[in-house]
């Protein structure tokens, strides 16, 4: 089921929580809505879910304007962050609550309910109490009751931040291939951007109530658009400078860009796009040792970047470097940024 | 934005029913306790014709209501710091102890506040009967005691269950006496718990009227026994609301008070963290 | 000192205290009622008080009327306090001092209560003239002392509400807007979330909240001495009598006395299974 956002803002008192959103989701895909606590994901969430109705702007599903709908008539299931299980039923009954409600037949409620737990795993914990299974169990059952009512999209709203990290790419990848072999629509809510760019087919970036920008995870990773994006998402070198000649000028000699001639640009790029031997140069501040690649921190006048080389490299703390950059890799930025110190 | 107006117009409307539900009864007894005994107040008059204090001065001088609050006030004090002392041991233990029938222990303390007040009265005045014991005080005394003893019980349990096991290892980690660690790892813990329980004993007994009125009467009145002795067969509404008013207002300052301990008493600005 | 000897010395003063007295008195009632601790004549023990009680037309009618005066109370007070509850569940402007009017009657001793209900309620009393006033009575009309005990329910209703709306209200606000949300996002309406949700996660408050207020109205006696018809005795002002001065009778107030702990007893009993199957019911209702 296709969804489309357009213009929607949401205002508490004198705050504004989201400022005219517009987001347009295949029918399914899998997008993902990330951004740090307070940049309005989770609003956005419930705007959909009908649980928050917005202020502004209209929500349409499969082409149909569904602003008004109650959340219990559309076409929506949510996957809490604290899994929201009924406490008083079975891992059965609260599995089976969705199509109770949505007057499915009996024997299909059967089927379907026993289908989705075999699935699951969840057979053998049927009778039990929610409070009786671990972190993970109550996340299947949430999202097994979720799927019970066979809804057209699912809401994810950090489904994993309560599990530990192991179990959580676990359950991760699990979601993933269930959305592929079921076929439903997913949005889902992190402010983990591994967990997002590993999971999507785009992404939605948020911040302050916009989307800062949105696509396919590379493209967000390799060609963020403004400072904010390469920031949020991995590490990422900032240069503020001006452009001449397809070069800007830094601390560490010139920096070969792609770009029109510009007064104050920003410009970026990956800390693993860079090659040892280049006509960039500076001293090594520290180093650390990650198994695989080598993480080095590098200065020259007062700015600091960070590097990432194979880990068979050795560099002593005061050793001066020196690298390259092919100008493909070094983005501009549309805004005019600012470099952290 | 519909919905917002429908919960502000039944918002208003609740509030007039509040206002029928408390205001009109109180005011109706301030009204009955102010009639100028010289100028009844009767069918038709709304408001009673003259108002004054008169009625106040007159029960004051010519009932036994000084004896009574002298008695209720001299009685409730008592019995609240002695239901303290007694009840402190058993809610050390239910707040600071493990025990095997802990938990039906705490349903069995609950025992005075489930069996009916005057099943626990008639039956307490035939048990003194028997034992001959004749002294009204301490006899309502000691039924107070035993009937707000779960209150207290309760309260202080949560009290001391508050009580940090770090503060009062590192009390006694830097070598405190007993006592020291009682009032440095204790006593602010508890102190919003003591007086909640005082006050809520206090208050009980004030009001009780079950014991006082089976075992005390006749030579033991309390404020609770004068203003039935004026609801009961000799119906005089002008007395009734004077103590009824004596008997009610303090009361209900006190419980607004007790209502500002509870709340002061959670975990969170007592161990200042939440 | 071994830790069990520990633990007896720490309750002795007030669990022991307490244990003594009441199972003293408990056991007084029961002796007396069979004829034991006769103050009057020697102790014998029989089923004669029991049988007396049983042939006396006022313990029976004493009985059914502390029945009916307590159930309703106790069914009228939850049924009221449920909506409160759910309405100020949530913090809204005024709502603090709305919660504290609705308490404000729980502090009020139950003489007193009585007292500004007979006020307000008698012949030209607020009421009365309030009604005829609008027009909607032509004359005053005799609520005191009535014969359905409506006056009584009414005194229950104010002063015991406070007490199933407080225990409703934190029994509501501990359910998370996520379960509620978790439940209308899965289709249920408003009415589908209270009884899928809401009733059987808030069953124990609501069966705690009626077993208090029935137990506390079926042992009334200032309401029904002061409100009540002259004509009818509760349990515990038929005790009274029978114990007081002009009868002396206390094995027949033993009698009433046991039959009163009884009721109560039975009555929670009985009320708190009527709503656990009530909710189950509603709960599996499509």
């Amino acid at each position: 089921m296709g969804l489309e956002i357009e213009n929607v803002g949401v205002r508490f008192g004198s705050f504004e929580a989201l400022r005219s959103v517009n987001l347009t989701v295949d029918d399914g895909a899998f997008v993902t809505l990330l951004g740090p606590s307070g940049c309005g994901k989770t609003t956005l969430l419930n705007v959909i879910a009908g649980f928050l109705k917005p202020t502004s702007g209209t929500v349409r599903m499969d082409g149909m304007d569904i602003s008004d709908t109650r959340p219990e008539a559309r076409d929506t299931a949510m996957c809490f962050q604290s899994y929201a299980l009924f406490p008083h039923l079975s891992v059965r009954e609260n599995v089976a609550f969705g199509p109770r409600q949505k007057k499915v037949p009996k024997n299909e409620i059967v089927q379907r309910v026993s289908k989705l737990l075999d699935q699951m795993g969840l057979d053998i914990h049927a009778e039990k109490l929610p409070n009786a299974l671990s972190g993970g169990q109550q996340q299947r059952v949430a999202l097994a009751r979720a799927l019970a009512v066979a809804p057209g999209i699912v809401l994810f709203d950090e489904p994993l931040s309560n599990l530990d990290a192991k179990l959580r790419d676990q359950v991760r990848t699990e979601i993933r291939a269930l959305q592929r072999e079921v076929g439903f629509t997913a949005v889902y809510v992190t402010h983990d951007q591994a967990e997002a760019l590993a999971m999507s087919d785009e992404v939605f970036l948020l911040n302050k109530g916009v989307v800062e920008q949105s696509g396919a995870p590379r493209e967000i990773y390799f060609r963020p658009r403004t400072s904010f994006v390469a920031d949020f998402i991995g590490a990422a070198n900032l240069h503020v400078g001006k452009i001449k000649d397809g070069a800007m000028a830094t601390p560490f000699g010139p920096l070969g860009v792609r770009g029109a001639d510009a007064l104050n640009k920003t410009v970026c790029w990956r800390p693993e796009v860079v090659r040892l031997g280049g006509d960039l140069q500076g001293a090594v501040t520290a180093s650390a040792f990650q198994g695989g690649h080598l993480d080095l921190f590098v200065s020259a006048g007062d700015q600091t970047v960070r590097l990432q080389v194979p880990g068979s490299h050795e560099f002593d703390v005061g050793d001066e470097v020196s690298f390259g950059l092919d100008p493909e890799n070094v983005v501009v930025l549309a805004d005019e940024g600012h470099v952290d110190a | 934005m519909k919905r917002r107006h429908i919960s502000t117009i039944l918002a208003i409307a609740v509030s007039f029913a509040l206002f029928f539900w408390l205001a009109i009864p109180f005011a109706m007894a301030v009204m009955w306790s102010m009639v100028d005994p010289g100028h009844p107040w009767s069918y038709p008059d709304i408001l009673p014709p003259k108002l004054s204090f008169e009625r106040w001065r007159v029960v004051w001088e010519t009932t036994s209501l000084p004896t009574a609050m002298l008695n209720s006030y001299t009685l409730a004090p008592v019995a609240g710091i002695c239901t303290l002392l007694l009840a402190a041991p058993t809610a050390y233990a239910f707040g600071r102890e493990e025990f095997r029938g802990k938990a039906i222990a705490q349903v069995v303390i609950l025992i005075p506040l489930v069996l009916p007040g005057f099943v626990t009265a008639v039956f307490f005045a035939s048990l003194l009967l028997s034992l001959g014991i004749f002294e009204k005080y301490p006899a309502v005394l000691l039924g107070h005691i035993v009937l707000y003893m779960p209150y207290a019980v309760r309260i202080l349990s949560v009290s001391f269950s508050q009580v940090q096991d770090d503060v009062v290892n590192a009390a006694r980690d830097l070598g405190a006496s007993p006592f020291e660690v009682f009032r440095a790892a204790y006593f602010p813990v508890l102190k919003p718990g003591i007086f909640a329980a005082f006050l809520i004993v206090f208050v009980l007994s004030i009001e009780e009227f079950a014991i006082a009125f089976i075992v005390g009467v006749p030579d033991f009145t309390t404020i609770p026994t004068i203003l039935f002795s004026y609801l009961g067969f000799e119906f005089v509404r002008t007395n009734a609301a004077v103590v009824a008013l004596i008997l009610v207002v303090p009361n209900v300052i006190l419980m607004l008070v007790l209502e500002r301990l509870l709340q002061s008493a959670n975990p969170a600005s007592v161990s200042g963290k939440g | 000192m071994p830790r069990y000897l520990r633990i007896v010395l720490l309750l002795t003063p007030g669990l022991g205290l307490v244990v003594v007295m009441m199972s003293m008195v408990i056991y007084r009632a029961v002796a007396q009622s069979f004829g034991l601790y006769n103050f009057g004549g020697e102790d014998i023990l029989s089923l004669a008080h029991w049988q007396e009680m049983f042939d006396n037309r006022r313990y029976w009618s004493a009985l059914r009327w502390s029945g009916y005066i307590a159930t309703t109370s106790a069914l009228l007070s939850v049924a009221l306090a449920y909506p409160l509850a759910l309405w100020l569940r949530r913090p809204f402007f005024g709502s603090t001092i709305l919660s504290a009017m609705i308490k404000a009657p729980y502090f009020v001793p139950g003489l007193v209560a009585a007292f500004l209900l007979i006020n307000v309620i008698s012949f030209h009393g607020f009421v009365n003239e309030f009604m005829i006033w609008i027009g909607l009575w032509d004359k005053p009309v005799r609520m005191q002392n009535d014969e359905n005990g409506y006056a009584i329910i009414g005194l229950q209703v104010w002063k015991q509400l406070p007490l199933a709306f407080l225990l409703l209200l934190g029994s509501i606000q501990s359910i998370p807007d996520s379960v509620l949300h978790a439940a209308q996002d899965l289709g249920a309406g408003t009415l589908a979330r209270f009884r899928r949700v809401v009733l059987p996660l808030t069953m124990k408050a609501m069966q705690a909240a009626l077993v208090l207020i029935f137990i506390g109205a079926a042992g009334d006696f200032s309401f029904q001495a002061i409100a009540g018809p002259a004509r009818k005795n509760s349990m515990a002002t038929l005790m009274t009598q029978l114990q007081g001065s002009n009868y002396s009778d206390w094995n027949g107030a033993a009698v009433v006395g046991v039959t009163l702990m009884g009721l109560s007893l039975v009555g929670a009993v009985a009320l708190a299974g009527f709503v656990q199957l009530m909710t189950k019911f509603t709960e599996n209702v499509r």
